[in-house]
């Protein structure tokens, strides 16, 4: 089985919100994959129908499991970080590496105390006398000495300086990901990721704008920028969503007649920001 | 599954440092008040001493009783001490790993809410009782040895009042069932402080207690019955395993009444009674189904 998450029509609702609405993917072995939405889009429902931390509509499957009725054998090969799952500020790192090396079947301590020995972490220090950056990069360990097929990640360098943020990113290529592990990450930075992502998912208002690997994207969105008489001739075109950069007007076109394009501007393969909040937009225009 | 048992009775002991820290610190106080009032010459050193003049010139019986009577007065310190505890404990239990942000840690882990929450009973009902249980031997112990000090320099002899191994074994070994009956007797409201540590968003004492004073006081007005009345404070008023025994009369005099009778704990108590009471095992239903709605509440509510 290649295929570690697939969804068909999965739907949330809470009262009269539809907070995911007909949602269907599938995510593949290997891949890093994001999910972008605007804050109240259904990234995070979605994410926890995913982690079976609530039942959902529709036919979720991941790992082969049903994530809510068959969670304990789910959480043994998946790992999730969200800024909202905070370690607790009480327990000393050992403590915390005891419990989860005594409830975790995957989860390596030698691993783990070999990735904390490379940080200032103390193992007799309490998580609240850690800094937030040092509470991420201990989370991260712990994840990462865990043997788990996918890794779930919301949010999870919230808050952290640049520095941080960097390093998370890299340690968790370095020493988390290989061939035979996925990761499906939510993050509003996401020209700090877009570069180690192999697929992309948009999600606005509860339904999937964008699923696409990263490789399709020049084959089916340009950005055109231009200005006068060509801009006209562009817009005539049905440009997704249009612009204003430094008086010149910036296009963003899906499956557009690259051809025709050309003769009319500086041509080029939008950002996944740009095309994020093309597709976000220009959806609700 | 007991792997997982132990590993999060241990994260209890972190979390909830009072379960072992109070006991501790009841016992050290009992031993310095013992060993104060020794010292200093005080009522109390004379009302032992009496005491003790009286115990050398009467029979076993009567000294046994006097040692069993010092001893359930320690016991009883850390009988209230340990209930005061269960109830704080158990509305903490579920409430600061949501208060803390933690939950969703905790529920990352392959582990069940069933689980967790069953973790949470047991340290109520069997950890908390069996380290009390420690305290109290260790304290008895710490109080026999600095008395026993000072009958010897009293010129007494320490080992023919107080060292009377049956005495102290007959003792230990009931208030040891005690402890442990006193949690699955008032089990209905280990099951209710759970299930509001596991649902309310704030003030869980207030939420726990005002339930139990006002609803009997509304049912009073309204249906002018006593139900609730009886099945709430009939139970926290009854002392388990004594039901052939007036507690009330024994301490109803400023001083205690040593009587025969208090000879042997474990002779008085009746366990059979207790285990197969009707009133022990609705009290158990209930707390079971507290329980599983304070799982249910643990599993199906939305933390974000």
């Amino acid at each position: 089985m290649t295929e570690l998450v697939t969804a068909k029509g999965v739907t949330k609702r809470f009262g009269s919100v539809t907070a995911v609405d007909n949602v269907s993917f599938s995510i593949e072995k290997g891949k890093i994959v994001g999910l972008f939405g605007p804050n109240g889009a259904g990234k995070t429902t979605l994410l926890k129908a995913v982690l079976g931390l609530t039942e959902c509509e529709g036919e979720l499957s991941v790992l082969g499991y049903d994530p809510f009725r068959q969670r304990k054998e789910l959480m043994q090969n998946i790992c999730f970080i969200a800024d909202v799952a905070v370690l607790p500020r009480w327990i000393r790192v050992h403590q915390l590496l005891d419990f989860v090396e005594a409830v975790h079947p995957n989860f390596s301590r030698s691993r783990a105390d070999e990735l904390l020995s490379r940080t200032k972490i103390m193992k007799q220090s309490k998580v609240r006398e850690l800094s937030k950056g040092m509470v991420t990069q201990l989370h991260l360990s712990i994840i990462t000495a865990i043997d788990a097929k996918l890794l779930i990640l919301d949010e999870p360098t919230l808050g952290l300086d640049i520095i941080f943020r960097k390093d998370f990113y890299a340690n968790l290529l370095a020493d988390y990901f290989d061939e035979e592990r996925t990761i499906l990450i939510t993050t509003h930075q996401v020209e700090e990721i877009e570069n180690i992502l192999t697929d992309i998912m948009f999600i606005n208002e509860g339904r999937l704008l964008l699923d696409a690997p990263m490789e399709t994207l020049s084959e089916h969105y340009l950005e055109l920028m231009t200005s006068g008489d060509n801009a006209a001739a562009a817009r005539g075109m049905q440009p997704l969503f249009e612009r204003e950069v430094f008086g010149k007007s910036v296009m963003t076109f899906e499956d557009a007649d690259r051809g025709r394009l050309e003769g009319l501007g500086d041509l080029r393969v939008p950002s996944v920001a740009d095309l994020f909040v093309a597709k976000v937009k220009g959806a609700t225009s | 599954m007991i792997r997982n048992q132990l590993a999060l009775a241990k994260r209890e002991f972190w979390e909830h440092r009072s379960i072992w820290v109070t006991p501790a610190a009841i016992g050290i106080v009992t031993i310095l008040m013992t060993a104060t009032s020794l010292g200093v010459g005080s009522e109390f050193k004379q009302a032992v001493d009496l005491a003790l003049v009286g115990a050398s010139n009467v029979g076993d019986a009567e000294r046994r009783a006097f040692l069993t009577a010092a001893l359930s007065g320690v016991t009883l310190i850390f009988t209230i001490t340990m209930w005061i505890l269960t109830i704080f404990y158990c509305l903490d239990s579920l409430y600061a790993e949501r208060k803390d942000k933690s939950i969703l840690f905790w529920r990352s882990l392959p582990v069940t809410d069933t689980e967790t929450v069953v973790s949470k009973l047991l340290v109520a009902a069997v950890a908390i009782p069996v380290v009390t249980f420690g305290a109290i031997v260790v304290t008895h112990l710490f109080n026999l040895v600095v008395t026993s000090i000072w009958i010897s320099a009293e010129g007494g002899s320490p080992g023919h009042l107080l060292w009377d191994g049956g005495a102290l074994f007959d003792n230990w070994v009931a208030t040891l069932i005690f402890l442990l009956a006193v949690p699955l007797w008032l089990s209905p409201f280990i099951g209710w402080f759970l299930f509001v540590s596991a649902f309310t968003k704030r003030s869980p004492l207030l939420v726990a207690f005002l339930p139990i004073i006002v609803l009997p006081m509304v049912e009073r007005i309204v249906f002018g019955s006593t139900l609730l009345a009886d099945a709430i404070f009939v139970r926290t008023g009854k002392m388990p395993l004594f039901g052939g025994v007036d507690i009330e009369a024994i301490f109803d005099n400023e001083r205690v009444e040593l009587t025969s009778d208090m000879v042997s704990l474990l002779a008085v108590i009746d366990v059979g009674q207790f285990l197969t009471s009707p009133s022990l095992w609705a009290g158990l239903i209930v707390c079971g189904l507290f329980t599983t709605a304070a799982v249910y509440v643990r599993r199906y509510r939305d933390e974000s």
